[in-house]
């Protein structure tokens, strides 16, 4: 059964690239979010594997969707990586208190990407 | 000498004498003439007015009893002008009562001759009143200048007092040195939310207003030494509660021979906000598209959406180094101007010396390794008291930069060491070294030395200008030694227990 993974991105070309990227190096099936709204409503629905969370995004950022996503009983287990511009060595310990699985930070190889999320997720 | 306006002309003082009597007057004018003064002689009361009119001289010399008018009468038509009604005028007449007297004074005259008279003693008169008419003159001059000069102070005091008063920046006039507040004006009172009555005689910590870079012992120090400061921005707390950010100009003035402050505040709290907010705007707007263009070259590379020529390859490269180099440069001017403003506090907590060290060299072994360069660690397991992150970001900054400027097979060492109440950090190589009048711009923004230096090793000219703020920030110092062709060594001294901020 192939992984599904969700990316969440209110960049179009962002979403294109990523998805162009974990498709030509993978076999999974990639969905993607252009908000945290609609990132909750297909998390909901399809369960993915796991959520590439952008953390900048207008009205509701990364922050406001994770809460959601971990306040939810259908979406609570999911393992959420949140991607975020700002993942320089010194800005990466505002998101210790964050549930997530990992930062990564962009911008990100989009072939490597399915490497690093297979690492962190421990993925065979 | 009468005074010095008559004294430069010809003769003494211009007389004016009348009398009906031509012997009488004959005899006057041959008296004053040879005594230097200048006579005119003229018979007829309604001449004399005449003469006096066109051309007032210094002193009359005027007979009682004349047919026609007589000399009460002229004296009286004298006194009446303007033009001559302040020459000294003195009665000559054979009536000698005190009646006679008492009516020349009446009418305005300043003395009284009895014929027949004595020549010493007419001389005696007409010298005295011209004195004293020439040092009325003078008290008249000197009262008209000092009106104009009071009337001119007291306008400039209006103008100096309206711009105070009405200046938008708001302004204050503060003693030294126990920073009371003497005088302020109402921007200042917009600005605080203070009433005159709460501001004046009270110190800025009584208000609890903030303000520290002016009050303190160091600012005033610093006042005192320059006599002015310029530009120091400051916070303000306002009688709310609210913050705002000031940017103050001080100038010692005196006053009353008192030494005073005298501050004007330049309110610029909206413009910092606007420019955090352009700078977070920025940071997102130019890093997005960044991101993907980044992402999308990265694609073509791998050759699955098409296979390139040898020359796309190298094309591509080159797209992805210089996006790459692009969004270093962005992220570093944002760390930096965060840092600079003040945005940026420091998360500190205890490390442990080596660990830093350890996790620095970590970092930096793939780079060595593809330079052929030898890092050399040396560390001293002391705790340390930093926002780690940021001193890893020194590290890194610092053993990026030595390795970068490193021939193969060379060394860069990474020492520790503790001095007395401080850590010393080195990061020594063997590299070209920097010359000796560059090394005070080194930790200037975009101070490369070579400005090729920029495109051939990737950096963005702004890593030791973010190394110096994190060690200023932590009440450290930086600093560098070099000799050409030998290689650099570069010095940092960290408090290992910083006192806490005040």
């Amino acid at each position: 059964m192939p992984k599904c993974v969700l990316i969440v991105d209110d960049e179009e070309d962002i979403r294109s690239i990523t998805k162009l990227g974990l498709e030509m190096a993978t076999d999974w099936t990639i969905l993607t979010a252009c908000s945290g709204q609609e990132a909750l409503e297909i998390a909901t629905m399809q369960k993915p594997d796991t959520i590439l969370l952008d953390m900048m995004m207008p009205e509701m950022d990364g922050r406001a969707t994770l809460r959601c996503l971990k306040a939810a009983a259908a979406t609570q287990e999911i393992p959420v990586i949140m991607v975020t511009a700002k993942a320089q060595p010194a800005n990466l310990s505002s998101f210790e208190d964050l549930e997530v699985a990992a930062v990564l930070a962009k911008p990100f190889r989009p072939l490597k990407l399915a490497q690093e999320i297979t690492a962190i997720l421990g993925w065979v | 000498m009468v005074n010095s306006s008559v004294a430069a002309k010809a003769y003494q003082a211009d007389i004016l004498a009348i009398d009906d009597t031509p012997e009488n007057l004959q005899l006057l004018s041959q008296l004053l003439t040879e005594r230097n003064y200048k006579v005119r002689s003229v018979t007829k009361g309604k001449t004399a007015l005449r003469a006096a009119q066109a051309a007032p001289p210094d002193l009359i010399l005027l007979d009682v009893n004349m047919p026609e008018m007589n000399g009460y009468e002229v004296c009286q038509q004298l006194k009446l002008d303007e033009r001559t009604r302040d020459v000294p005028v003195i009665f000559i007449s054979a009536l000698g009562e005190t009646l006679d007297k008492v009516k020349a004074f009446q009418v305005g005259g300043v003395d009284y001759v009895t014929k027949p008279f004595q020549v010493e003693e007419v001389l005696a008169r007409i010298e005295t009143h011209l004195q004293l008419r020439s040092l009325q003159r003078q008290l008249q001059q000197q009262n008209a200048q000092l009106q104009s000069e009071m009337r001119e102070r007291q306008l400039a005091q209006e103008k100096f007092t309206k711009a105070f008063r009405a200046s938008p920046s708001p302004i204050t006039i503060t003693s030294i040195p126990d920073c009371k507040f003497i005088e302020v004006n109402p921007s200042f009172l917009r600005l605080t939310g203070f009433s005159q009555e709460e501001i004046v005689g009270q110190r800025a910590a009584d208000l609890q207003l903030g303000l520290t870079e002016t009050s303190s012992a160091k600012g005033l120090a610093e006042l005192s030494a320059a006599g002015v400061l310029h530009n120091r921005e400051v916070e303000l707390r306002t009688k709310s509660g609210e913050v705002r950010t000031l940017l103050l100009s001080v100038e010692l003035i005196d006053i009353a021979g008192n030494a005073c402050a005298l501050t004007v505040a330049n309110d610029i709290t909206e413009r910092k906000r606007l420019e955090n907010e352009f700078i977070s705007l920025v940071s997102h707007e130019l890093r997005t598209p960044l991101n993907a263009l980044i992402g999308s070259l990265d694609l073509l590379t791998t050759g699955r959406l098409g296979t390139l020529t040898e020359k796309g390859q190298h094309v591509i490269t080159i797209a992805v180094n210089n996006a790459e180099r692009l969004i270093r440069l962005v992220n570093d001017i944002l760390d930096l101007e965060r840092m600079r403003s003040g945005k940026l506090t420091l998360q500190k907590g205890s490390c442990n010396v080596t660990d830093l060290l350890t996790h620095a060299r970590e970092l930096l072994q793939s780079m060595a390794d593809q330079a052929s360069v030898t890092l050399l660690v040396e560390s001293i397991d002391v705790r340390v008291e930093v926002d780690c992150d940021r001193i890893l970001q020194l590290l890194t900054n610092l053993l990026s930069n030595a390795i970068k400027f490193s021939q193969p097979n060379s060394q860069v060492w990474l020492t520790a060491q503790q001095r007395d109440d401080h850590l010393y950090l080195q990061v020594k190589d063997q590299g070209r070294g920097i010359p000796a009048d560059k090394l005070h711009l080194i930790f200037e923004r975009f101070q490369q030395i070579d400005a090729s230096d920029a495109r051939q090793k990737g950096g963005t000219g702004l890593g030791l200008a973010i190394c110096r703020q994190i060690v200023e920030q932590h009440g450290g110092r930086i600093w560098a030694d070099s000799s050409m062709g030998q290689g650099s060594t570069f010095h940092v001294s960290l408090p290992l227990n910083p006192s806490p901020p005040p």
